[in-house]
């Protein structure tokens, strides 16, 4: 257990986290705002979407200290295997493979204390042709992380899209990851009904949230 | 409604207002005067001055209505008049009817909104006017693989079985329509029969819901029959009769029964409720679990039947309450001996003790009413498995109790023949 | 099947005077479906033995309409009043979230006064949407007066909310940057009163239902779901708050100006289905509280809206920010690639996530528990489907 878990009880005061001004975006809210949690107002700079890779610091402000703190963790047990895609107030994303996703799971389950999956979204990338789908972790447990949502994402490709399923580390993904399946197509190994959940029983056509899908007359 | 109006022609109209009057003459000519006639004939009618009342003369009282007393005067007499008028299903279904206007508004009133309010001038009178022309011309849908037979005949033994028990109420001295020695065990024999015929009905629906309904419609129903009869034992043993005129009779010479035995008073109230179908123990129709029990399959006038049989049924339980515990229709006498009337001479139709007794049986029995309409707004309802605890265990440990201590008044004189609070 | 004498042999063994057909026989298959008076636009596929229900699955997907594909071809203010579809009668709390997302991508700031009026609007539309939660959980039990008393006094709060954003449900009120529009002259002392006297109305609630015993009956220990479960199953709002956890998202993080505002997070530590029905209602007093605190504090004059321009985009990024609405934590995952229209929009319902309870909590129930189980896991279809 790495010290930095006893480290502040609260999350980092606002004060430390816009020090330097990006260009494009306005930052500290109006002095009236006591301590805790500034609502991320800031950036939407570093680690940009599209580019799977690299996180490319040009213009990061310092990542904050106890979100950084739970990133280290992360990165100690795992090395090289994860990726850490952005560090922000509030919200960390990693990045891991297919095969790893299980295994991650599972030590920031029991380890970490995030107890729970909120939501399992999958974006289509016809671009780099991958479909990542991340899942947001949140804790119940942890009053110190209460307010952070882990973003864990993998990525898989568009044409034979499968990924193992988390459903034996988070029960909650059961629904989303089947809603997954037939907006995006994505098939979950071990997930035990990879079925219609809110599509129409006659539904014939591509998984509606791929981008190739049009909406008729648009 | 959106028709356009064909027009108007003159000659038309004059051949409607013809054809029209041929009706009216071809009924009265070949209907109407025959049966006139056929009934003067064979009512005993008295002279008037010197001449014998002839039918021609009694058509003679569109001039002088005095000639129309003796006729209504025989009618009293008659047994058609007591089932059909007076006690029996006319005043039982006018006073539902009043029932279902009552209990919209009543409860109206407790949910903060106004209840009918446009149909009719007043308040929505006419509500229910317009719901049975609105449940006479729907259609009825017979599911199909249902059992035709039953599925007509239910609701038609619905109604009937609760006029059945219309008919054995005494309304004043003298008027009932069936005085039996054992008025009171016919009375449950009669109630026992509706259990079977909700559960006939919902098999026969051929559905699931109805079915759920039905089990549950049993279920309750004979689970609270039991303390039903046992309250009702109690009156039974301080009167010493089953007969519901001398159940009156014997109030009459005491003090209401509800002072003696409370308890069964209570707990023959709660066993109504349930017999009724009322919220709390709405349980075989609970909308939101089973849409609407063993009355999902009811459209159109069968849904009609069964209403006004449940509304007839909530009279004649809420009047045999007033009978056996309210002193049935004990009052003081507000009527004149002797009433003049300006034009009318209605002596001989005249009974101040009748009057008076049917003006208290309908206040008390409609007292009654409100109070079991008054739970439909206060409680949730209740579930199957707290229903028969409640049902077997505790109503009928509590009839006991009222039974011994009705016991103990007879037995320590201080009711019954030659007792201390006998009059 | 083995042969009659077999199985005589086999239950005399057992002491059974029934023998047994087969499992399949005995269960009937009811369908609560989505024409049914107990169920909303939801289908429930359950099987009951006797009055014990044995299986259950939900069917959502009945309004099922593409919001979050539709969101990708309407720049971010277009996309407002569709996305207040899925709850037309909580709209401020949907939109709240998505403008604060929204807000976190682009880069605006949302004047002061402006945060205040969007927290007094998400606030009385909590107390329309649990208002109307509360009148269907009557009508579910069979109690038509606690389903007239809230619809009526849910008109107070609708009048007010017609009076400041000028419709009564489906307000599209709140948009990235602020409000549309600032409150009318003389709203403040309208709003306090009409608060305050709801505050009286919540005692005679409490008294009609909440302490009627058959009420309690219906409702104590049933379909307990404990609070190990309750994290594993990833529930939210007022149903993970019943079961021991205080976690509201007011609190734990605080959205544009909540860290101001004293208040407690009511929670209760039974899990059952009391438990579940009563947090909302506390809920519901706590936000009378917050609702006079807000406007006691409101800056008196001031912007209500920040300035955008045109079509407004942002540099490539990703945001999740979350708001605690009626049914729970409403999450908005944006994914934008610097166009005007948004990637990829994810909304995250409390009610999809409370679905999950359902069948875990309705096996083992009687069927009259099913629609009191149902509806106090706080579940919208509508929202659910999205």
């Amino acid at each position: 257990m790495s010290s930095n878990k006893e480290e502040p009880k609260k999350p980092v005061p606002a004060s430390s986290s816009p020090p330097s001004k990006p260009s494009t975006t306005t930052t500290a809210k109006p002095p009236a705002k006591p301590a805790p949690p500034a609502t991320a107002k800031p950036p939407a700079t570093a680690a940009a979407k599209p580019v799977p890779a690299a996180p490319s610091p040009k213009k990061e402000p310092e990542p904050p200290a106890f979100e950084k703190g739970l990133a280290d963790q992360v990165k100690k047990r795992f090395g090289e295997s994860i990726k850490v895609v952005f560090i922000r107030p509030l919200r960390i994303k990693i990045q891991v493979d297919p095969k790893d996703t299980v295994e991650v799971a599972t030590f920031l389950r029991d380890t970490m204390g995030f107890d729970h999956a909120e939501s399992v979204a999958g974006t289509d990338y016809p671009k780099e042709n991958q479909i990542e789908v991340i899942y947001h972790l949140g804790s119940y447990t942890r009053e110190d992380l209460a307010a952070h949502v882990l973003s864990l994402t993998t990525r898989t490709n568009r044409d034979d899209a499968h990924l193992p399923t988390l459903i034996n580390v988070y029960k909650s993904v059961e629904y989303h990851e089947r809603e997954t399946f037939e907006m995006l197509g994505v098939y979950f190994e071990g997930h035990p009904r990879n079925d219609r959940f809110l599509l129409p029983e006659d539904w014939a056509d591509i998984p509606p949230l791929r981008k190739d899908f049009r909406i008729k007359g648009r | 409604m959106a028709t356009y109006p064909q027009n108007f022609r003159f000659g038309e109209f004059v051949g409607s207002l013809i054809w029209l009057i041929f009706w009216i003459l071809i009924i009265v000519t070949l209907v109407g005067l025959p049966l006139l006639f056929i009934i003067l004939f064979y009512v005993p009618l008295p002279p008037i001055g010197d001449e014998v009342l002839t039918p021609y003369l009694f058509l003679t009282m569109i001039v002088d209505p005095s000639r129309t007393i003796p006729i209504i005067q025989y009618l009293m007499t008659t047994d058609l008049f007591r089932v059909a008028l007076f006690p029996g299903f006319t005043y039982a279904a006018l006073i539902a009817a009043v029932t279902i206007f009552v209990e919209r508004k009543f409860l109206a009133k407790m949910q903060l909104r106004v209840g009918p309010l446009y149909a009719g001038k007043i308040e929505g009178i006419l509500q229910l006017v317009a719901d049975g022309l609105k449940l006479i011309s729907k259609e009825i849908i017979v599911p199909s693989g249902a059992d035709k037979v039953l599925f007509w005949a239910a609701p038609i033994m619905f109604v009937s079985t609760a006029a059945a028990v219309v008919a054995l109420i005494p309304v004043a001295p003298g008027w009932v329509v069936a005085d039996i020695d054992v008025g009171l065990l016919a009375v449950f024999a009669i109630l026992g029969f509706f259990p079977l015929i909700a559960l006939l009905f919902s098999w026969a629906s051929n559905s699931k819901y109805p079915f759920i309904g039905g089990m549950r419609a049993l279920h309750q129903m004979i689970a609270f029959e039991i303390p039903f009869i046992l309250s009702a034992l109690s009156v039974v043993i301080l009167s010493g009769t089953l007969n519901l005129t001398g159940i009156v009779d014997a109030q009459l010479q005491s003090y209401w029964f509800i002072f003696f035995v409370p308890i069964s008073a209570f707990v023959f109230y709660i066993s109504s409720l349930a017999e009724l179908e009322r919220i709390p123990f709405d349980l075989p129709e609970a909308e939101s679990e089973i849409v609407a029990g063993w009355l999902t399959e009811t459209s159109g006038m069968i849904y009609g039947l069964i209403q006004l049989g449940s509304y007839v049924k909530t009279y004649a339980l809420a009047a045999l309450f007033v009978v056996l515990f309210l002193g049935g229709w004990a009052g003081p006498m507000v009527f004149p001996p002797e009433v003049h009337a300006p034009i009318i001479d209605i002596s001989p139709i005249y009974d101040p003790v009748a009057a008076n007794a049917t003006l208290w049986f309908t206040l008390k029995t409609f007292g009654m009413i409100l109070l079991l309409l008054l739970p439909r707004g206060i409680s949730p309802r209740i579930r199957i498995d707290i229903l028969l605890h409640t049902g077997w265990y505790k109503l009928i440990v509590l009839a006991f109790i009222n039974m011994f201590i009705a016991l103990a008044l007879i037995y320590g004189g201080i009711l019954g023949p030659g007792g201390l609070l006998v009059r | 099947m083995t042969s009659l004498e077999d199985k005589f042999e086999e239950s005399k063994k057992l002491g059974l005077q029934i023998v047994k057909e087969s499992e399949e026989d005995r269960l009937m298959t009811l369908s609560v479906g989505p024409q049914h008076p107990g169920s909303g636009h939801f289908r429930i596929t359950i099987k009951v033995d006797g009055d014990y229900i044995v299986y259950c699955d939900p069917d959502p997907g009945y309004v099922h309409r593409g919001e979050e594909k539709m969101c990708e071809y309407r720049n971010v203010i277009q996309n407002i009043p569709h996305l207040e579809r899925p709850v037309i009668h909580d709209s401020n709390n949907i939109t709240y979230s998505y403008s604060l997302a929204v807000e976190e991508l682009v880069g605006i700031e949302v004047p002061r006064r402006g945060q205040f009026i969007r927290a007094i609007a998400s606030e009385l539309n909590r107390q329309v949407y649990t208002l109307y939660w509360l009148a269907i959980y009557g009508i579910f039990l069979g109690h038509s007066t606690m389903f007239m008393w809230p619809t009526g006094d849910r008109e107070l709060f609708i009048d007010l909310l017609e009076a400041l954003t000028g419709a009564r449900v489906t307000h599209a009120y709140n948009i990235p940057g602020g409000v549309r529009n600032d409150m009318p002259d003389g709203f403040k002392d309208r709003c306090m009163r009409q608060v305050r006297y709801f505050e009286k109305r919540l005692k005679e609630y409490e008294d009609i239902f909440y302490n009627n015993p058959l009420f309690r009956q219906r409702t104590e220990g049933v379909a307990v779901l404990s609070k190990e479960d309750a994290i594993k199953l990833g529930v939210t709002g007022s149903v993970v708050r019943a079961s021991g956890i205080p976690y509201d998202i007011r609190k734990a993080e605080p959205y544009d100006i909540y860290n101001e505002i004293d208040f407690k997070v009511q929670y209760m530590k039974t899990g059952d289905c009391f438990a579940r029905s009563y947090v909302p209602f506390l809920d519901m007093k706590e936000s009378c509280h917050i609702i006079e605190q807000l406007l006691d504090k409101m800056p008196q004059s001031g912007e209500v809206r920040a300035k955008l321009q045109p079509n407004p985009k942002g540099p490539p990024g990703e945001a999740y920010r979350r708001v605690e609405s009626g049914r729970g934590a409403l999450g908005y995952y944006i994914v934008s690639d610097g166009t005007p229209k948004p990637y990829r929009v994810k909304i995250s319902v409390g009610s999809f996530r409370n679905m999950l309870a359902l069948p875990y909590l309705l096996v083992g129930q009687k069927l009259a528990d099913m629609p009191a189980v149902y509806w106090s896991l706080n579940y919208w279809p509508v929202e659910a489907d999205r």
